[in-house]
This record gives structure tokens, sequence and C-alpha cells, in this order.
């Protein structure tokens, strides 16, 4: 059905003979529009590549740093780094969450606690991560964690305590056993919410890559950052960024999918 | 004259607000006989809802009882269903998947649920929407579905509570005719609070008036209209002279009911 009505809005556009949604469309211009600014902005009004590197430069040390395999061992090591702590990070996260919604005393107990680490700057901690546990991957992993863990605790906790009564009450009047009201009422309607958190969770854990390398590291994507930065090589500096701001975007468009996928009814009152 | 399906005998509930003792419901004695549709009105805070909750057996009675051919109901079992006035459904199943949610927790056979689902939804007119999602239909499909869920279980006896009072005033008059064609098909018993008079007298045989706080039985009326009744029945004298005899037993509860919480707001302005 939406597929149909993406249709029939298409057919109205002038694009109609390629087959791509208008949404992507207007994506499509505003990164051009973006990209051509900043192509002027950085060859024409700032001049000097020290400052702020054209794009045309930025795609052309790309190149140069695949060539010489640093980018990919650095993207790699990052990519592990991230996979642990975020991974790490939501499991323990719902799991957390769901002892914590079910155990009121515990709960109340600890809020205030993780109310106070949700706000703390974990990675202003960084540096004594490192001297804990060393320079190495585990240090960086600890710190991803941390930033994520949060946010998925605190959304599993609201999505299995704000259960809409009105369902339980159905459940109960059809004869539900208190486990079937978790396992058909409680859990499924509080996935929207852990999603959420698995969403919010992911801009604040790939800060916590970049952030965690940046304090000591021998590889990554922070750590190339910091290194090209400190040897005035801001062509390299964007590279990084840039390759953490697409996998910022893939990784938030990859959660919306699964959301759209477990929560379709979610669809109409969320952005686009 | 049909067997007693349903009874209640001196059921009570007081409910313990703010450490100050509120009685909703006082020694309420009804027989309800099998297949016979009994509406409930009475001013707001009546304790309606009460009333259907205690009989479902979601709460526990402060006194009394309740019978379902004779025998003692204490917690919600599959002899009734419960209609609820916000349709309840499930977001994340299919119209289908929400209608079998009944038998699906007593754990009946897969492929026996999914089709007592699929006739029931016909039953109830909304036949080819078993794979739509509730947020898909109208307000007043949704709450086809509601009492679709609510007849999959096979309970003899439907407790609805304002089902319809969500619905504007057209969707309302189809889908009061459509209840009584359902329960007409089905032989249902049920218990029907509304707080609109005239859907009261269209689908009862029978309308109890309950006073205002604390809940009790103030008056009965039988409704003597021939069935199957048609929506010009509501014009005729006879349903007017019904809807007329309600409203004055109801009048003076209303504008009791009105008083109590002028006087209970005045309380919290002191």
């Amino acid at each position: 059905m939406i597929r149909a009505m993406a249709g029939a809005k298409l057919a109205a556009k002038p694009f109609k003979w390629i087959p791509l949604p208008p949404g992507l469309w207007r994506a499509a211009a505003s990164f051009l529009f973006a990209a051509i600014v900043w192509e002027i902005t950085a060859r024409y009004i700032v001049g000097n590549p020290l400052f702020l590197s054209s794009l045309s430069d930025i795609a052309a040390r790309t190149v140069t740093l695949w060539h010489d395999g640093d980018l990919q061992t650095n993207i790699w090591v990052s990519f592990v780094e991230f996979a642990w702590g975020y991974g790490s990070a939501a499991v323990v996260g719902i799991l957390a969450g769901i002892v914590l919604a079910e155990w009121r005393t515990l709960r109340q107990f600890s809020d205030p606690l993780i109310s106070m680490l949700y706000a703390t700057p974990i990675i202003a901690l960084g540096p004594l991560f490192i001297l804990w546990l060393g320079i190495g991957v585990i240090s960086k992993i600890a710190i991803i964690f941390l930033t994520a863990v949060f946010p998925i605790i605190i959304n599993t906790v609201a999505g299995l305590t704000t259960t809409d009564r009105t369902l339980i009450e159905v459940a109960r009047s059809l004869g539900a056993t208190p486990k079937q009201i978790y396992t058909k009422v409680r859990l499924p309607s509080s996935l929207p919410f852990i999603i959420a958190g698995l969403r919010l969770s992911v801009a604040r854990a790939l800060v916590g890559v970049v952030i965690a390398e940046l304090f000591g590291a021998r590889a990554g994507l922070g750590f190339m950052i910091v290194n090209s930065a400190q040897s005035f090589d801001t062509a390299a500096v964007f590279v990084g960024v840039l390759i953490l701001a697409v996998a910022g975007v893939v990784s938030v468009e990859l959660l919306k999918l699964l959301e759209a996928k477990l929560a379709p009814w979610r669809g109409n009152d969320q952005e686009g | 004259m049909k067997p007693v399906k349903l009874s209640t005998r001196g059921l009570g509930k007081s409910f313990n607000k703010h450490g100050r003792e509120l009685t909703a419901l006082r020694d309420l004695t009804i027989d309800v006989r099998d297949g016979e549709f009994v509406g409930i009105v009475g001013a707001s805070g009546c304790g309606k809802t009460t009333f259907l909750r205690l009989i479902d057996g979601l709460v526990q009675p402060t006194s009394g009882h309740v019978e379902i051919d004779g025998r003692t109901v204490s917690k919600p079992g599959p002899e009734i269903a419960f209609v609820f006035q916000n349709d309840g459904l499930l977001p994340w199943r299919t119209v289908q998947r929400n209608t079998s949610f009944g038998p699906e927790l007593q754990r009946r056979e897969k492929p026996a649920y999914l089709r007592i689902a699929h006739d029931t939804l016909r039953l109830v007119g909304l036949g080819g929407f078993d794979d739509h999602y509730p947020h898909e239909l109208s307000g007043g499909m949704r709450q086809r579905v509601n009492i679709a869920r609510a007849l999959t279980v096979g309970a003899d006896v439907l407790l609805m509570d304002e089902p319809f009072a969500a619905l504007d005033s057209q969707t309302r008059e189809i889908m009061q005719g459509e209840l009584m064609r359902i329960c007409r098909e089905t032989r249902k018993t049920v218990l029907f609070v509304t707080h609109q008079i005239d859907e009261a007298v269209y689908l009862s045989d029978r309308v109890l008036i309950f006073t205002a706080r604390p809940g009790r039985l103030k008056e009965e009326v039988i409704v003597d209209l021939p069935r199957p009744r048609e929506l010009s029945v509501k014009r005729t004298p006879e349903f007017v002279r019904y809807t007329d005899r309600i409203w004055r037993a109801i009048e003076e509860e209303v504008r009791e009911s009105i008083g109590l919480e002028v006087q209970s707001l005045a309380r919290v302005r002191h």
C-alpha cells in the first residue's frame, strides 16, 4: 500500500522516468548542494588547504590512503571496537532493563545512579581507562560500552513499565497467565522503545570510538584523525570524519529499517 | 421462560482512596436469563464499569458473589468475554491475530484458532481484512474487531462497556444494528453498559437503572418492542415513551451526582 502511494506521488514528479522515491531525490539534491558550497568555499573563499580541504582533495587523499593500506586497517580496527562495545552495550542494556523493569526495589535504588552515569561525560574519563586497561582495544571497548549502555537500559525500562493498561486488561480478561501477559503483551509493546534506545546510542557509541582513540591508540579512525591533524594533513582528517559520518547515517538507517519491520504501526507518527 | 444464565448476589465493592472508604457498588442482586440483552444506564460514576469488571472477575468483590450457570466466578474465564470501551487491539498484530488472541492464550491449535478468527471476522462484517493492521482501520472497524475478539472465546456471556462511545453517531447506529444481528445469530447473553438512553432502549430486552454513588439498582424497565428492530423504531411513540421513562428515573440521579461533584469540588477548594 505504501509502495503504491509512493508510486502515485512519483508519477506527479518531473523525474518520473527514474524509479526512486521522492525523498531520496530531495536527499540527493541537498547533498549535491552542500558539496558544491563546500568545494567553492574551500577552493575560492578559504583558499588554504591547511584550513579547509576541498572535496576533490579529500577524494584524492582517500584513494592514496587506500593504496597505502592504512585506511582499511584503521576502519577495521575502529569497526571491531565499535562492534564489541556497542554489541555488548545492546545485550547488557536490554537484559539489565528487563531485570530492572521487573524488580521495583532495585529499580528505585539504581535509578539515580543510572541517571547520573547517563549524564556523566564518560569520555572525559578516557585517559583513566587507558591507564586501567591499556592502550589496546579493551580500553576502547569499555568506553564505547559505557557511552552506549545507559540510553538502552533507560528505554528498555520505560518500554516495559509503561505498557498500555487496557492491553493488559484485555489479555487478563481473555484468561492470560502472568507469563503470557509478559511475552505476548508487555515484551512486544516495549520493542519500539528498545529500538529507539538502540538508535539513540549508535551516535553516542560512534563518538565514543573517536574520543577513545584520541587519548592513545595504535590504530583506528580516531587515531588516524588525531595523527593527521598533528602532521597538518587536513584532507586525511576529513577522510576519517566523513567515513564516521557515513557509518552513523548507515547504522541509524539500518535501525530504522529494523523498526519498520518490527513495529510497522509506529511508521505513521515518526519522522520519515 | 428461559433459565437464568448469570446472577449476582448481594454484590458490593468498596475502594480505599486516600485513606477514605469509597463505596462504588452496594448490594446488587440481579438475574439475567439465557439469551437476554440487558442494558445498564446510570449517572456517570455510578459504578457501571466496576459492575462489569466484578462480573468478569477482573476485580474481586468486597461482598457478595457472581454465578454463571450456578457456578461462582472468581477469575476471568472462557465463560465470559469482555468488550472494552477502548478497542484495546494489539497494534503489532494483524486483525486476524488480534481476533484469535483469546483461543491462542487458551493454547488451542493454531490452524483451528486462525480459522475461527477468519469466520468470526466475516460474521462481524470484516471479511477480507484478516491481514490488515489495526492502525489501517477506522474506529468503527476497530470496534468490530474488538467484538470479534470477544466472540472467538466461545463465551455465552458478553460484557460490553460503552463499546460505541467513541464512534460518530452514524457509525454508532450502524454498529447498533450490527450488534443486534450478531447477537441474534450467536444467541449470546449480553450486559451492555451505556450512557445513551436511546441506545439502551433500542438494543435491550430490559434496562437496569443504577443510582448515583454508591451504585445500586434503582429501577428496571422491560422493553417490550418486537424484534428484529429496524432503525425506524426509534421514531415510534412507544420507543419515546421508554426513553422518557428512563430519563425521568435517571434525571434525579444525574442531578444528585452533579451535586456531589460540585460538593466535592467545593471541598477541594477549601
